[in-house]
């Protein structure tokens, strides 16, 4: 290890005074480390919240609702207000110079503005 | 401003007494440990942990907050992208927990046996019951932690904090915008009311990350530029919240002054090409002078040399002649011996060496070379045995015969085409003159001709390469497929080919392949093989012919720019300009309020819940005691703290949006609060810091004993 990465003790070190079981002793090195942590979603469905009344809160009946305003419409491209929508590309657009210059648009920028607004078509 | 991480290892760990508890502030992006009763928390830093391998000795370390690139780069850190624990809010990766815990407790001072004080952390609001245990049982077990305060939620502390400030009423509304959720929390009576909170999945990473893709998207040649941090600062310094999305955006549409003003615009470094100034006289006349100086020296060198070498060969021709006389003076029978003294084989080789030393004398001095004479001269010697018929002749003579015949017909030839270059030479002049006579009667229109004649051989140039490379392509892409696909055998060549093949294996009909029976269908390949080799003399003829003539409208037509070699047609034209310095600005301009917009509209990024304001209203409502009293009370203080919260001009958005979903006329004040980074842990310290505290914490034994089922159920009591 270099002198100048010791110094800065930007490595976290492997063995611990104030801990009692050590990293390498509870994960050894061999094994696969992070695959059986459940993810989120994994974690709601195990915790089974249809067994409890549904008046307590929980994780799940916290959540807020769908909004009661009508969505606002904006261009994919400069944020403006678009009363336009492209029916190849799929994007809003506010005026023609906009509309022009989505239509010369590579296909991969395309998906990623669709991306922003989580309306890309995705292939699994 | 960027936010910098206090990471200093503290030194008066073991000052403190086993009673006082640390107090931990665990949010997804910041996590704060410290002292309670103290007023800032120690140690904060990122909560995230890459695990990059060392370069050199190969070993996978873990590095721990984001820090130094610079000391980072003797580490590998392609394949370990920094990771956190946190999915959502919530904590699901506890071995990333335990080494942001680690680094945590190592950088307060720790450095005993076990961690011997009673621990506060902060959870999210309603957390799951396992991640709950998961977190219990990490601290009980690894740490070895006597007691744990348990679980609060950290808005809950900020509110509590806010309200000891006075800033906030007992009874009001705790608005927590973090990192990768937005909270709405009704307060009663100081105690939060869980029933009626209500959650939105948005916070300051999806902010962040729509300015950095939309950044991104409009600049994609900056895209380095554009890392996470950066953008986070940006987001920081510049954007805004609008009052109105719509007025505001209409404002920039027209293009008004206004607009103007609120662009902000990034210029990243850049330095201008040097330009190349003209040379002067001066200058144009010292080089022309060193390059005069420079040719004499090197003309000198060449004079010197030759007159070196000339003397060397005179030098030769005397010795040789010396020894051709000593031959003429020596005996018949004293030859051999004599030549055998001078290492010569026979006096025709001592003759023909002298011959080549005054050939070559004579070139050097610059006189014409009489080949030709020369070869006359030994013609009649060197065949003499030519015109001899075989069977006068020795088999040694006849292998004479054999070599010299061979000897003459490589002669003849070489001769043959010299005379026809020399030949070519003169016709190429002769056209040369040709064209010259043309180009001075009538300029205009031999530069139309030769312009046209450009054209029309770049396109078949063009054309056949992109016939070639079509080929070619489809091909390449095949090649898993097992050979060529069906529609795709664009070039002729390869029509033919399939056409040839395919007759050939069907040719004698009758349902039996009877290929090859015949010698003459092996000629089938070789007919296919020159299919390819003719179009390539065809296409470098054509090549040929394009960069003559290109060379020569080089030479006379000033505006003729040859084409540019473009293998596809849709490639862009090649920019010409120099960059300037606006190609290397960033302008930020509805980028600045838009992407903050999102925390009031999560529809624009697609996520299909309420924002902000709508969420104070559907808490409000789900309260479980309904009277009109207490939604105005509520209504009256309401408390914006978290990270997220801190842009410009977000209290009054939250208040106009209020407003729009209450009752005419309702109060409504909406406050910040002092420290929305920082007032979480300020109150979870205050608090732990408190006499009664111990009664809100649980053991290890309790634990063990009471199990989950009761720590699902335990609850925390903010009022003490």
């Amino acid at each position: 290890m270099e002198a100048e990465v010791v110094e800065a003790e930007i490595v976290l070190p492997t063995h611990l005074n104030f801990k009692r079981v050590q990293m390498y002793e509870k994960y050894p090195k061999g094994q696969a480390r992070g695959r059986h942590w459940k993810h989120l979603k994994q974690i709601i469905q195990a915790e089974n919240y249809q067994n409890y009344p549904p008046d307590e809160p929980n994780y799940v009946n916290i959540e807020s609702p769908p909004p009661m305003h009508p969505c606002k419409r904006i261009c994919d491209i400069t944020g403006f207000e678009a009363p336009y929508f492209d029916p190849r590309t799929k994007l809003r657009y506010a005026n023609a110079e906009v509309f022009k210059v989505i239509r010369s648009l590579p296909n991969d920028y395309v998906q990623r503005y669709l991306a922003l607004r989580n309306a890309a078509v995705v292939l699994k | 401003m960027p936010f910098i991480s206090k990471i200093e290892r503290q030194t008066d760990y073991t000052q403190f007494d086993s009673t006082v508890p640390i107090v931990i502030d665990n949010g997804g992006s910041y996590f704060r440990i410290g002292w309670a009763g103290e007023d800032e928390p120690r140690v904060i830093f990122r909560n995230i942990v890459q695990r990059p391998r060392h370069k050199t000795t190969g070993e996978t370390v873990t590095v721990v907050s984001d820090h130094n690139p610079a000391l980072l780069r003797y580490f590998d850190c392609t394949r370990s992208g920094p990771r956190s624990a946190f999915d959502g809010n919530v904590v699901y990766q506890f071995e990333i927990m335990e080494y942001i815990l680690d680094f945590g407790f190592d950088r307060l001072g720790a450095d005993q046996s076990q961690i011997d004080h009673p621990v506060l952390i902060t959870e999210c609001a309603c957390n799951p019951i396992q991640s709950r245990c998961r977190m219990a049982e990490l601290l009980f077990e690894s740490y070895g932690v006597p007691s744990i305060a348990a679980f609060g939620v950290d808005a809950a502390f900020s509110y509590k904090y806010n309200q000891q400030l006075g800033i906030c009423n007992s009874d009001g509304l705790a608005i927590c915008s973090g990192f990768m959720t937005s909270h709405a929390i009704p307060f009663i009576n100081g105690e939060p009311a869980y029933e009626a909170c209500c959650r939105t999945n948005v916070g300051g990473y999806h902010v962040t990350d729509y300015l950095k893709q939309l950044l991104s998207l409009k600049y994609p040649h900056h895209i380095s530029k554009l890392t996470w941090e950066k953008v986070e600062d940006l987001k920081m310094e510049h954007c805004y919240i609008a009052p109105d999305y719509t007025s505001e955006v209409r404002i920039f549409k027209k293009g008004a002054k206004e607009a103007e003003e609120k662009t902000r615009c990034w210029q990243l470094p850049w330095t201008p090409a040097p330009v190349e100034e003209q040379p002067s006289e001066e200058e144009l006349a010292r080089k022309a002078a060193l390059k005069e100086r420079q040719g004499q020296r090197l003309r000198e060198m060449a004079e010197a040399k030759r007159s070196s070498r000339i003397n060397e060969l005179e030098n030769d021709i005397r010795g040789l002649e010396f020894l051709l006389k000593q031959l003429k003076q020596v005996e018949e029978n004293n030859v051999p011996a004599f030549l055998r003294e001078t290492g010569y084989a026979s006096k025709q080789e001592i003759e023909s060496n002298l011959a080549k030393a005054i050939q070559s004398l004579r070139k050097a001095k610059g006189e014409q070379v009489e080949t030709e004479e020369k070869m006359d001269a030994s013609t009649a010697d060197k065949y003499n045995l030519v015109n001899v018929p075989d069977d006068v002749l020795t088999p040694e003579q006849l292998k004479e015969k054999r070599k010299q015949l061979f000897l003459k017909s490589t002669t003849e030839a070489r001769q043959r085409a010299k005379q026809k270059r020399i030949e070519e030479e003169l016709e190429r002049e002769k056209q040369m003159k040709l064209e010259e006579e043309k180009r001075l009667e009538n300029p205009e229109r031999y530069l139309e001709d030769l312009r046209a004649k450009y054209r029309e051989l770049s396109e078949k140039v063009e054309q056949r390469k992109r016939l070639k490379t079509n080929g070619n392509n489809t091909n390449g892409n095949q090649n898993g497929s097992g050979g060529v696909g069906r529609g795709e055998r664009l070039n002729a060549a390869q029509r033919e080919r399939m056409r040839l093949l395919t007759t050939a294996a069907f040719d004698r009909g009758k349902g039996e392949d009877t290929f090859g029976i015949k010698d003459e269908d092996w000629q089938l390949y070789k007919l296919m093989s020159r299919d390819d080799d003719e179009e390539d003399e065809k296409s470098n003829e054509d090549e040929a012919d394009l960069a003559r003539v290109s060379s020569r409208l080089r030479e006379i037509d000033p505006t003729f720019f040859p084409k540019a070699e473009s293998g596809s047609s849709t490639a862009e034209p090649p920019r010409f300009r120099p960059l300037t310095k606006e190609d290397f600005q960033l302008i930020l301009g509805v980028e600045r309020f838009r992407c903050p917009e999102v925390l009031f509209q999560p529809n624009l990024i697609g996520i299909d819940q309420s924002g902000l304001d709508e969420m104070a209203g559907v808490s409000i409502r789900r309260l479980p005691c309904k009277n009109q009293g207490l939604e105005e009370k509520i209504t009256k203080s309401i408390l914006m703290t978290g990270g997220s919260c801190q842009y410009p001009g977000m209290a009054e958005r939250l208040e106009a949006g209020i407003r729009m979903i209450r009752p005419c006329g309702t109060p409504i004040t909406v406050v910040r609060a002092s420290d929305p980074s920082l007032d979480a842990w300020r109150g979870a310290s205050v608090y732990a810091a408190a006499m009664q505290f111990p009664n809100q914490t649980f053991s290890r034994t309790d634990y063990y004993e009471k199990g989950e089922d009761w720590l699902r159920r335990y609850q925390f009591n903010y009022t003490l």
